[in-house]
């Protein structure tokens, strides 16, 4: 059982019915368009792109807060559709830019919001040390909390619990690079611990460091949904050679190498950008009078942006 | 309903509600001191003639006057003081409770819960039914505390308060009832206040023109306040039909709510 399969969920705003080509009145909104998709129980699932692709609009289908126009989502194995509050109590959730009750104590608030579930707050204490809440940080109003603090006070609401699946909407926006980091232990306890995270993000270089699994969406429409390794390792690397004396042969080899582009060639110095697996240019280098040589790693951002180049429309 | 957000609503509106209840008993204790201090000489100030057309306006109007001990009850349950206080804690209360919560963004923290939109809106329909008995106890509770202690109260039966009584929560119960049917329907608190006050206002309003001009009278069946009739009651000339419509505009307000709050879809908060 997957801990979230949707098969072609969609959701459109307006009205189809009373458009027509050509009226000036504006078509119905396309948030999500057929979205298929499997996260695995125990695995981390970054869920990524721009503003206003789509998260948002899965994570409130996947919550309840809005019904799909077509398709069908399950959640831990229950439909969201008819499981709703069942479902909602083995989940945990962090609202994106979330807002709280500001007349609240970080505990009032806390205990209110653990009160509504089965499972006492079990997690709290740990999530509250590892993130540095202290006593007398819980025990202001809220209202006095700066952006970091609410996103904290946010984590913790969505996690103490011990949900069995996390949903986080831009979970680390707000905290410092060491609350970050802080963060990032904690999902990987998550995940030690067999529970799933499903998260959306902006933050590339986070889900890299994070995920498993990304998917990736694009006006709506799911345009990747791999491995992170493999998603990064089929992306082009920008290669920099420099040599120590000509080698127009070597040249030659790398122009007909398979997977090299856009390739600049100086007096001592090759650049180019190379698609997938690496060994066959080292086989090529191999006894070439080669001075220095500088790979530079494929990054999430790379397979990111350029996914979003091939698929522009 | 949820035990937990009965539990935070009380807590969270506790404060205006015992500013509100503390009101309504000075409003309500005041009543019975001036009619037992000077309801006979006002009394018989309106008999003389002098001023006996416009006090028979006002009486006509308000369906209360401080010249008997039940004109006064029915004074302080349908003055506009008392109908005000009342209007802030109930219908202010129903039409920000579900769009004051969308309009902040926190709803969705609280629907993220285990907790269904009917719980959530069956909850805060009781804490408007609880606030709607309360406030009109407390102006009722005033007025007989007043009555007892100056001595005025012979002539009350209890029976007719609490006939009186369940009229008043009757008319705000359904006022808020229709103040949270609002309030599941819209992304924003405006719209929803502007309906649950708008209704409530041209209720009263149309009331008002009915009572006082006798070609608006046919108007009045459309306005709540025309079923709340205190004088009535307690002239021993009660009329279940008044409790039965008011009934019948809740269970349909209270219907929509709950078929519309679940439908509706709840789009990210701007």
């Amino acid at each position: 059982m997957d801990a979230i399969a949707t098969q072609g969920l969609t959701k459109h705003y307006g009205s189809s019915r009373r458009w027509r080509a050509g009226s000036g009145r504006p078509g119905p909104i396309r948030a999500l368009d057929d979205l298929t998709l499997a996260v695995h129980p125990g695995e981390i699932f970054g869920f990524l792109g721009p503003n206003g692709a789509g998260k948002s609009t899965a994570i409130r289908l996947l919550l309840g807060f809005i019904h799909p126009t077509a398709g069908r989502a399950e959640v831990l194995g229950l439909d969201v559709a008819t499981a709703g509050a069942v479902l909602r109590g083995r989940i945990g959730y962090l609202p994106g830019g979330i807002a709280l009750y500001d007349g609240l104590t970080g505990t009032q608030l806390l205990d209110y919001l653990a009160a509504f579930y089965a499972r006492p707050p079990v997690l709290r204490g740990g999530l509250v040390e590892q993130l540095g809440l202290s006593a007398r940080d819980l025990g202001r109003p809220i209202r006095d909390y700066s952006r970091g603090m609410r996103q904290k006070i946010g984590i913790v609401q969505a996690l103490q619990h011990d949900p069995e699946l996390a949903i986080l909407d831009e979970p680390s926006e707000g905290l410092d690079p060491l609350m970050q980091r802080a963060f990032y232990a904690i999902l990987d306890e998550r995940k030690a611990a067999g529970r799933t995270v499903f998260f959306s993000s902006h933050v590339l270089s986070e889900v890299e460091r994070v995920c498993d699994r990304v998917g990736i969406v694009r006006a709506g429409r799911l345009v990747a949904l791999e491995r992170v390794g493999e998603l990064v390792a089929r992306r082009r690397r920008h290669v920099e050679v420099r040599l120590s004396a000509p080698a127009p042969a070597l040249t030659a080899a790398i122009t007909a190498l398979v997977g090299v582009s856009a390739l600049e060639v100086r007096e001592d110095r090759l650049a180019f950008g190379l698609d997938g697996d690496v060994t066959r240019l080292l086989h090529l280098l191999e006894g070439a009078p080669v001075a220095d040589l500088t790979i530079e790693p494929a990054r999430l951002e790379d397979a990111f942006l350029e996914l979003y180049d091939e698929t522009a429309p | 309903m949820s035990a937990v957000l009965f539990r935070r609503t009380w807590a969270a509106q506790r404060v205006r509600l015992s500013f509100v209840l503390l009101a309504l008993v000075a409003w309500g204790f005041l009543l019975p001191v001036i009619y037992a201090t000077f309801g006979k000489e006002m009394g018989a100030l309106a008999r003389s003639g002098t001023f006996a057309n416009m006090f028979d306006l006002m009486s006509r109007f308000t369906g209360g006057d401080v010249f008997s001990i039940r004109g006064t009850v029915a004074l302080g349950l349908v003055h506009p003081i008392a109908l005000a206080l009342v209007t802030i804690q109930v219908v202010g209360f129903a039409a920000a409770a579900v769009a004051g919560e969308r309009q902040r963004g926190t709803l969705e923290v609280l629907l993220a819960r285990p907790l269904e939109r009917r719980v959530l809106h069956a909850t805060l329909l009781v804490a408007t039914l609880l606030f709607a008995a309360l406030t009109e106890a407390a102006v009722l509770g005033g007025i007989v505390a007043g009555a007892v202690l100056f001595g005025v109260a012979g002539d009350l039966a209890a029976g007719d308060i609490a006939l009186c009584w369940l009229n008043g929560v009757a008319l705000f119960g359904t006022l808020g009832a229709i103040s949270l049917a609002a309030s599941v329907s819209f992304d924003r608190l405006g719209p929803a206040l502007g309906i649950a006050l708008g209704v409530t206002l041209i209720g009263y309003t149309i009331e008002f023109v009915g009572t006082l001009w006798p070609d608006a009278a046919w108007l009045r069946p459309i306005s709540p306040f025309r079923y709340f009739q205190p004088t009535r009651i307690l002239a021993g000339a009660s009329e279940p039909a008044d409790l039965l419509v008011l009934g019948g505009i809740f269970a349909a307000a209270v219907g929509w709510a709950a078929w519309e709050f679940p439908r509706r879809d709840l789009a990210a908060p701007s």
